[in-house]
């Protein structure tokens, strides 16, 4: 049994090592030269050079990295608490108290998850620009929060746990909303965590809605700033390595930072004998 | 009060926030999409705009164009739907199973998920380059022979469903691993004293609870499949020979570059069609199943 | 007794409104206060993402710098997401008041209402010259005859050698420099000569020419071999003898083996990793080769392999949107003249002027690979003017992959696309018959 438990580890250490491979010589590569990258005579660089991060950043001139990241931060961060809670709201209303006709407008939000979204450009600029909001970071976080797949996702999970304990409290005297805040939503932690990484991770990596949606340069997001370091002809892959690098590299580091507290969340069961 | 007692107002009030959003943003632009699919719009001049009826329709079906799209997005779905379900289902019990270093590895098969879209298939178009690619070049090195990865019909669609499936599993694997782990460990113990073997164990025990979070992924997989856009667009611009090119791809295409918006939406719709079938009898499936 | 045991979801929830807030107040900070000021604003919109943006912004500075009254402000999107961009933005009115648009893109956008006419820009003082541009690229903007837009520049396609290779496979002149093969015969065996095989010191195959995009491969020859897109009455001849003899020539070269298995974009990856002497491409891939220190690379017009010399081409042209007031139509007419008449530093990123007095001088005639490339605009090929231009490129597009793959003969893969071209046109002068021909 013991074995049998080590040999999975092995195995499974293994392929989570092969899903990184890639990324590793994604990272070496960019800290190659030009030479190296295209004669690669081994997987780490000969000579350590940082020469296509400079490049990347010096070839833009007028570029606010750090304000692209800014706005990327909140316009990310807005996205994902919004969409958690109206989720959990959404869904606790349809699972839980199971309002009238709450079935089938789950059945509409997942036909609405059929039509290809890319159609929606130009008669979402419209409204956008009726709106008011072109040009500003709401025009990325409201329509961001209109999607079926969180709401989907987290009535799944409401439904795969039963609702023994939200009763037990309600029949204390607790009203939904309190129910609601202080059991159902802890409840669901786990799976809250996990739809908060991939909306954070989904904002974060848009890339066509901010560049339609976005003008001024000081309103772009981050991937959408960056992608003005690529030269449109270029076939330099270490310069365009290191430019996805520094699109992505906020994206780990606050993957890392709050790594804890989403693991935490994602894998503590809400309920303990 | 319990949730037997109904109380719809309540409800809705809880679902305000997230209707009024959809309202704005889904089912105004869906109702635009339905009228562009039964027009011949022109942009410079709105009144020259008419109403076509069902002949966005009819050209899809006689545009061979379409139909090499529609075999794409098929071909793509037929490897990339069972793909994704069994090696997450596996990958997911594999992180189950772990008893230490289970957060590790987990956030290794997530980190790919982490990439944009483009930067992943910059990656990995690099990667299957035939001439001058990492792939071959370490094929090479240990004897194995060169493969026209992206350039010959044959390979294009596996090496795209091998990068998308780099990328995207790690998601995959995660929401079954957290449905998993709801489980109350006391369930599982419980069965374990009563004698059940691993496999009763998981068609008993674990398979019923896991039902509604694989409904969820089964259907947000197969839309995801049949949507497949970036990744072809970056890794093989859709070639060779239209091969990975799939209908949104043509779709967007069509309407962004070629100017023809109700032909657009009216590829869109038989999409939507399209996946509405395949979700319908995948839910009924399921459902037979349980 | 059970009890909850995780409630790192508030925490997780808190956390994210705090950073909301704090991102959101920060950045209102930085981006708040900006002044409105009196000036004409002009919004410039393009794809120069590369070194050529980096020339254009400095243009721009001096432009602002002599016209205190006008504030042009750039935004470079790249190409392959910009026309999406310019389309629904344009869709609803708006956008810039400033674009470029490549020659061949012209008529759609053209149709779609997205230009307006500028026959300003070469009226009154300050004006352009007609004669300084060549006659059929001025033809590419003129609509009805009337002024669409202003030529920048001209982008024909060329050839790219490298100098070493040329040399140690002994292509030399007399002074002992590379010498750049002109003809079919000099080509050819500068092709066979720098092919290297695999042996003891050549742990890689290096080879003699590749194809890059073959589609653009493949204009090049048409331009050489007096083929054509469409016949004088404006119907596709695709399949005109003089096309089946520009594709055969392109499709036998992998036919035969003497080029690396064609895909696309490959050719000039290899060419930059010194695995290939000779590519064909286009003059604004020379931004890609300045950066790269110990290069030698030579520009040479596409050897002449069909009846004559000949490469393709396309512009990069400057367009106003309708609807602008008159006071920012003649900003805009003002900085579309100073670009032009400024356009030799625009060259040097890597471009052609369109200005014939430009390429005159002798700054011009100092830049090797644009100079070389310039020596073919007698004989350049534009792609045909239609609003279906889209579709008429990828039908012919598809033709020439499926003839270089060998899936078809190069005859029946151009029928084939030929009547497939037919169709496209005949559906679009139904649908839009208020807008045939120019």
């Amino acid at each position: 049994m013991k074995q049998k438990r080590l040999f999975l580890r092995a195995i499974m250490y293994a392929i989570g090592l092969l899903f990184l491979v890639p990324m590793f010589i994604m990272v070496l590569t960019s800290f190659k030269s030009e030479k190296e990258v295209l004669e690669p005579a081994s997987l780490f660089p000969h000579s350590f050079t940082t020469t296509n991060y400079e490049q990347a950043v010096h070839s833009a001139a007028e570029a606010p990295v750090m304000l692209w990241g800014l706005n990327s931060l909140f316009v990310s961060c807005s996205v994902t608490l919004l969409v958690v809670i109206m989720s959990s709201m959404s869904a606790f209303a349809i699972t839980r108290i199971r309002v009238k006709g709450g079935e089938t407008l789950m059945n509409i939000l997942v036909a609405t998850m059929m039509v290809p979204s890319q159609l929606f450009l130009i008669p979402m600029y419209v409204i956008l620009g009726r709106m008011h909001i072109l040009d500003t970071p709401y025009a990325l976080i409201l329509p961001a929060t209109a999607g079926g797949f969180g709401i989907f996702m987290v009535s799944q999970f409401m439904r795969s746990l039963p609702p023994s304990l939200e009763e037990a409290a309600l029949i204390d005297g607790c009203s939904f909303p309190q129910v609601y805040w202080r059991i159902t939503l802890p409840l669901c932690g786990p799976a809250l965590a996990t739809l908060a990484v991939f909306t954070f991770i989904a904002s974060w990596n848009d890339y066509i809605t901010p560049l339609v949606f976005m003008e001024k340069i000081t309103n772009y997001t981050l991937p959408v700033g960056i992608a003005l370091f690529q030269s449109s002809y270029s076939t330099q892959y270490g310069l365009t390595l290191s430019t996805c690098i520094l699109a992505t590299l906020p994206l780990l580091i606050v993957f890392l930072i709050f790594q804890k507290q989403i693991i935490e969340s994602m894998s503590s069961s809400g309920l303990k004998d | 009060m319990t949730f037997r007692q109904r109380s719809n107002w309540v409800g809705y009030a809880f679902l305000a926030p997230y209707l009024l959003s959809f309202l704005i943003f889904v089912f105004l632009p869906v109702c635009m999409s339905l009228w562009l699919s039964v027009v011949q719009l022109d942009l410079s001049n709105a009144t020259h705009t008419k109403m076509v009826g069902f002949q966005n329709f009819q050209d899809a079906f006689k545009d061979d164009l379409f139909w090499k799209a529609t075999s794409a997005t098929l071909r793509y779905a037929a490897l990339m739907v069972p793909a994704v379900l069994l090696i997450g289902t596996l990958l997911a019990f594999g992180l189950f199973g772990m008893n230490k270093g289970r957060d590790t590895v987990r956030a290794f098969i997530y980190v790919p998920g982490m990439l944009n879209v483009a930067a992943a298939g910059i990656l990995w178009q690099w990667f299957f380059n035939t001439e001058f690619g990492l792939i071959n070049f370490v094929a090479h090195k240990i004897g194995l022979p060169a493969l026209p990865w992206l350039s010959d019909k044959a390979y294009a669609m596996p090496a795209v469903v091998i990068m998308s499936i780099w990328w995207t599993i790690g998601a995959t694997a995660i929401v079954i691993l957290t449905s998993l782990q709801q489980i109350p460990t006391s369930f599982l113990e419980a069965a374990s004293l009563d004698g059940a073997s691993g496999r009763q164990m998981v068609s008993r025990i674990i398979l019923p609870i896991l039902r509604p979070v694989l409904f969820f992924v089964f259907i947000t997989t197969t839309i995801g499949a049949f949507q497949m856009f970036g990744q072809a667009m970056i890794l093989t611009g859709g070639g060779p020979e239209f091969s990975t090119r799939g209908l949104v791809q043509f779709m967007f295409e069509t309407a962004f570059n070629g100017f023809r918006f109700g032909y657009g939406a009216a590829v869109s719709w038989l999409l939507f069609g399209m996946i509405a079938v395949f979700a319908v009898i995948q839910a009924a499936f399921l459902r037979r199943q349980a | 007794m059970r009890r909850l045991e995780s409630f790192s979801i508030h925490g997780l929830l808190a956390g994210l409104a705090l950073i909301v807030i704090a991102s959101g107040v920060t950045r209102s900070v930085l981006t708040g206060g900006l002044t409105v000021s009196k000036k004409v604003n002009i919004t410039f919109w393009n794809g120069f993402t590369g070194p050529d943006g980096v020339v254009m912004l400095d243009t721009i500075k001096r432009f602002n710098e002599a016209n205190p009254d006008v504030d042009v402000s750039m935004q470079r999107i790249p190409w392959g997401t910009y026309y999406n961009k310019l389309t629904v933005a344009g869709s609803d009115g708006g956008g810039p008041a400033l674009f470029i648009v490549h020659a061949d893109a012209l008529p759609r956008m053209r149709r779609a209402g997205f230009v307006a006419t500028i026959e300003e820009a070469f009226q009154g003082p300050g004006a352009l010259n007609r004669a300084d541009f060549d006659p059929y690229v001025l033809d590419r903007v003129k609509f009805n005859g009337v002024f669409n837009g202003v030529p920048l520049d001209i982008h024909p396609q060329g050839l790219y050698c490298n100098a070493e290779m040329l040399k140690q496979a002994g292509m030399v002149d007399a002074n002992g420099n590379a010498h750049v093969p002109q003809t079919k015969e000099e080509f050819l065996h500068a092709m066979k000569a720098t092919t290297i095989e695999v042996s003891a010191n050549q742990p890689e195959k290096q080879w003699g020419y590749a194809l890059t995009a073959w589609g653009s491969n493949m204009r090049c020859m048409m331009a050489q071999f007096d083929g054509r897109y469409v016949d004088q009455n404006g119907s596709p001849v695709l399949d005109c003898p003089e096309n089946i003899k520009a594709l055969e020539f392109v499709a036998n070269l992998a036919k035969n083996g003497t080029v690396p298995p064609p895909s696309n974009g490959l050719g000039w990856f290899g060419y930059r990793q010194k695995k290939v002497a000779m590519v064909w491409d286009g003059v604004f891939m020379l931004g890609d080769l300045t950066r790269m220190n110990s290069f030698h690379y030579l520009g040479g017009m596409i050897p002449t392999i069909g009846n004559h010399p000949g490469t393709m081409a396309n512009s990069h042209v400057m367009c106003l949107r309708k609807g602008l007031t008159d006071k920012e139509k003649a900003a805009c007419v003002r900085f579309i003249q100073y670009v032009s008449n400024h356009s030799l530093e625009w060259a040097a990123a890597g471009q052609v002027p369109a200005r014939r007095s430009l390429r005159a001088t002798p700054e011009f005639r100092a830049m090797q690979v644009q100079n070389a490339f310039a020596k073919q605009i007698p004989y350049m090929q534009y792609p045909p003017k239609t609003p279906v231009i889209f579709e008429f490129q990828l039908i012919l597009d598809l033709a020439v992959e499926k003839a270089v793959r060998g899936q078809a003969e190069p005859k029946k893969a151009l029928r084939e696309a030929n009547k497939a071209v037919i169709d496209i046109l005949n559906r679009d002068k139904v649908e839009h018959p208020e807008d045939q021909g120019s």
